[in-house]
């Protein structure tokens, strides 16, 4: 029972460990690429490795209060949260013990945390960015919640693990007509969740000097980066869960140990596709004005969730 | 003794009015007053089933009480339903009473015997078994409330409240009228009901008379004046607590008197009646409504008025689906609401009494002033937004579920958006109010009023990690309904599509944090004000002048692409009702002409007509 206990424990620290070097590692890789589709030289992929350890060996950290210090605090305990609640590559920590409605609530905690903060700071510039970002927020949520939502009634489960399970065998959501569609609507939700251009109006570092980050520094904004880097892994993995079955590509019980590592090696590809699908077209789009961006969502991404709803809902009826 | 007890607040009443000029002693005898529906509950607990330690019982009580008057029998009896709602009731009442302690100072007698009867109003509703009893009561609650929104001297807030009022008496007495005429009883239990239109018809304008008291649209367009012009206390006891009347009385009517067998035989669809889909819906769209108006909204009260139709929209959405899950979902979204409604409102007021001001744009910064009206504010907001802090969560989670287990494809959509569109107005309060450049240099709120506030959060947390235990509390109503109770343990709920675990995300987050900390505590420190800010290159002098808080209009786009759809709202529609009658009302008026020649050609035609009438015949 202990032995469990300590033997699970175990397995999420490294789990969350190999969440946050895998983000920051995306983040190298993101600015390498978007370098190269520009034809410029570029970081190296290992950037993101140098800019956190930077910022948190940095002597001078400057605070606007305990609110403010409530945004490193929240940002990096509840996206590694977050992480925990989803099936990365078939191994379910915590998911068992949660569905997709605690997942899409539980995101909200780090956000949340950081609104607090750049709140806090006191600069206009973090209020107008966060303002965005919650609207940005609201736009990309319709649509995606309409594919969710067909999704847990087409599978007849809301559990995320259990939508995954349903998956296996290589039957991937993606497969199924309406499924398909629904990927491509849930896509370009992504790339707003990601905040890639052309929805990137939030931080838009010319015109608002990064939004909501403009106060932070030193040893806060390492714990934001890290927030932000890990929001990609536990974005594109949510994606890659409900229409790429999860990665989980061999049977666990048949194959041990083996299973485990082609299934993680599955995951990290799918996720980097996804991910880097979302940064090719952030590398040659400008960007949209917040109510372009709500506009382009709730009118034209929701119409076509809306046709997977009745696609579904006719399904439902028969 | 159930006699006593009404007598006995309605002496502390009058004590309360008389002791007019005394303000802070005549709040400390109706606190007392206050509480003494909070011991009567609690004393009722075992009376319905519920294992609550017998230290607990405080009086001995009788479950019931028969009062006849000759032509009728006053029938008052504890059910679980009632019992639940009292508890709701009785709780958030105590607190809005501490809290006028030191908010309410003129004619504060008047005020605190308007309070006490609206309470009496209510347990009367709640324990009430018969239709006369119901309707005595609720007008007593009704116009207990009119006496309270009068002391606004708003005429807008009044001649909607008062034109609602009545229109939802109208329509409930029209109702109880229908329901007489087909069973021929007042008893709740005696009435035995055809699956007929009359019954159809009854029950319908018995819903939407309830609905203007439960503020579903478009029956709403009364709450935010009234809400916005009142004094907190009364506002905070009105969302938080009366409001739940409105939805006691529409589970009471539909699953107890009318009954499920008889909705289901005016069709279901996916086994729900269509009444209740119907019920739902409204419900859902409520929800939406409420959100987007909230979120344009700049007075604060106008703000938590809209957000509070949206939040009471999930309890209309759960009681029409009707299933266990949504049953206890619903109830579970009572319960929270009473307490994060009461405490923002609360909040509201304890702002406005330190600082003089409703409008978000003109505060700001108030979080490092009043950090413990901050934190408290900040709970209830995880408990309105559902962040799984709280145990706002959990109830959303359950009419999801619900919902996805009878595969309602578009309500449960529409559900989803609206919780998302409560973290934008959320947010616009914590960061209008609290956060933000500091522009107001005011102390803590006074101890009575950070009691009241922190007391209504409690709750919030101690659900949020037993959510066991209101399943519990529920149980008995689910039985008393021939549902079986959903399954679960002290932490865990688990449903035919899902689990929820609350230690695990509690023990998910503490470890998340302990990273946090470790990661925060790294490196030292300096904090620095706010004036200290990047501010592109220019000096901070030149920013003396102007404001730097950006909450003015601050969801400015969001506006300009909603409004061209909330400009013809639920108001005009009424209005255009209103001006209709107008017309009509001018039409019969011109009869009256006040010449005596008209009046007796009006006799003379009516003698002809009487005669050619008799003639024909």
């Amino acid at each position: 029972m202990v032995m469990n206990i300590i033997t699970s424990i175990l397995v999420m620290s490294g789990m969350v460990a190999l969440g946050f070097a895998i983000g920051m590692l995306f983040n190298g890789i993101a600015r390498k690429v978007v370098a190269r589709i520009h034809n410029r030289v570029g970081p190296p992929v290992y950037q993101g490795y140098i800019d956190v350890f930077k910022l948190f060996s940095k002597k001078t950290n400057i605070s606007h209060g305990w609110i403010f210090d409530l945004a490193a605090l929240f940002s990096v305990g509840g996206i590694a949260l977050t992480f925990l609640f989803l099936p990365v590559a078939g191994v379910s920590m915590l998911s068992g013990e949660g569905d997709l409605f605690l997942i899409l609530y539980l995101i909200a905690i780090p956000a949340l945390g950081f609104a607090l903060g750049a709140g806090a700071s006191g600069n206009p510039n973090a209020a107008v960015g966060m303002m965005r970002a919650l609207m940005m927020m609201l736009a990309y949520e319709l649509p995606i919640a309409m594919v969710i939502v067909a999704m847990m009634v087409y599978y007849n489960t809301t559990s995320l693990a259990g939508i995954v399970a349903m998956q296996s065998n290589l039957k991937w959501a993606i497969g199924i007509p309406p499924f398909l569609i629904g990927a491509l609507v849930a896509d370009m939700a992504l790339q707003g969740m990601l905040m890639e251009k052309p929805f990137d109006i939030p931080l838009a570092p010319h015109e608002i000097a990064t939004g909501p980050l403009v106060e932070f520094g030193g040893k806060h904004l390492g714990s934001i980066i890290l927030y932000k880097m890990m929001g990609t892994v536990v974005e594109t993995t949510l994606f890659v869960d409900l229409f790429l079955g999860g990665g989980v590509v061999l049977n666990v019980n048949q194959f041990g140990w083996f299973a485990y590592l082609v299934n993680f090696i599955v995951w990290f590809v799918l996720i980097l596709v996804v991910f880097l699908i979302a940064v090719i077209i952030n590398a040659v789009f400008p960007r949209f004005r917040i109510e372009q961006a709500l506009k382009f969502y709730w009118k034209y991404d929701a119409l076509v969730a809306l046709f997977i709803l009745f696609w579904i809902f006719s399904g439902v009826m028969v | 003794m159930l006699v006593e007890i009404f007598i006995t607040m309605l002496i502390l009443a009058l004590v309360a009015a008389a002791l007019n000029k005394y303000p802070k002693i005549s709040g400390i005898v109706t606190f007392f007053a206050s509480l003494i529906p909070f011991l009567v509950v609690i004393s009722w607990s075992q009376d319905i089933g519920l294992s609550f330690p017998q230290f607990l019982k405080f009086f001995t009580l009788e479950k019931s009480l028969n009062y006849n008057i000759g032509i009728a029998t006053f029938m008052l009896k504890i059910t679980p339903l009632g019992w639940f709602f009292l508890l709701l009731l009785a709780s958030a009442f105590p607190m809005a009473i501490l809290f006028s302690i030191t908010f309410i100072k003129k004619n504060a007698g008047g005020f605190y015997a308007a309070m006490i009867t609206s309470m009496i109003g209510s347990m009367g509703i709640l324990l009430a078994q018969d239709i006369l009893s119901f309707y005595m009561f609720w007008e007593i609650m009704s116009w207990s409330i009119l006496a309270l929104v009068m002391r606004s001297h708003d005429k807008k807030a009044i001649m909607s409240y008062l034109s609602f009022g009545v229109l939802s008496a109208m329509l409930i007495l029209l109702g109880i009228m229908l329901l007489y005429s087909e069973t021929g009883t007042f008893v709740f239990s005696e009435m035995g009901f055809m699956a007929n239109n009359t019954t159809l018809i009854a029950l319908s304008l018995l819903v939407s008379g309830f609905a203007v008291k439960g503020v579903l649209v478009p029956m709403h367009v009364w709450a935010p004046y009234v809400y916005s012009r009142s004094e907190e206390p009364f506002v905070a006891f009105l969302s938080g607590g009366l409001s739940k009347l409105g939805y006691f009385a529409m589970i009471l009517f539909m699953y107890s008197v009318v009954g499920i067998s008889v909705l289901n035989s005016w069709g279901t669809f996916r086994d729900v009646s269509i009444f209740g889909y119907t019920l739902a819906f409204i419900g859902a769209l409520t929800a939406f409504i409420g959100t987007v108006l909230a979120i344009m909204q700049d007075d604060l009260r106008k703000l938590l008025a809209y957000s509070s139709i949206g939040q009471l929209g999930y309890i209309a959405i759960g009681i029409g689906i009707g299933t266990p899950l949504a049953m206890t979902g619903a109830l579970f979204q009572a319960l929270n609401h009473t307490f994060f409604k009461s405490a923002l409102f609360l909040a509201a007021g304890a702002v406005y009494y330190r600082t003089g001001k409703w409008k978000i744009s003109e505060l700001g910064g108030l979080g490092y002033k009043m950090p413990f009206t901050f934190l408290a504010v900040l709970f209830a907001i995880f408990a309105l937004a559902g962040i799984p802090i709280t145990s706002g969560f959990a109830a959303k989670w359950l009419l999801y579920e619900a919902a996805i287990q009878k595969k309602f494809l578009f309500i449960t959509p529409i559900m989803l958006i609206a919780g998302v569109g409560a973290f934008l107005y959320s947010y616009k309060i914590l960061y209008g109010v609290f956060l933000g450049e500091p522009r107001h240099n005011v102390k803590e709120a006074p101890l009575s009023q950070l009691a009241a506030m922190w007391l209504l959060v409690l709750p919030l947390i101690i659900f949020l990690i037993f959510p066991g235990w209101f399943v519990d509390l529920t149980s008995p109503i689910l039985k008393w309904y021939g549902l079986m109770p959903i399954s679960h343990t002290p932490y865990t709920i688990t449903t035919s599509l899902a689990a929820y675990n609350t230690l695990a995300v509690i023990l998910a987050l503490i470890g998340g944090l302990i990273l946090a900390f470790a990661l925060y505590f790294s490196k030292p420190q300096k904090v620095v004000p706010h004036t200290d800010n990047y501010l592109a290159g220019e000096p901070p002098e030149l920013y003396e002048h102007i404001s730097m808080h950006a909450a003015s209009k601050y969801y400015e786009p969001f506006d300009e692409v909603f409004y061209p759809f909330f400009k013809r709202g639920a108001e005009m529609c009424w209005m255009a009702i209103l001006k209709f009658v107008k017309i009509l009302g001018e039409g019969a008026r011109a009869i009256y002409t006040g010449i005596v020649n008209d009046y007796s050609i009006y006799i003379l035609i009516f003698f002809l007509l009487l005669v050619g009438w008799w003639l024909i015949w």
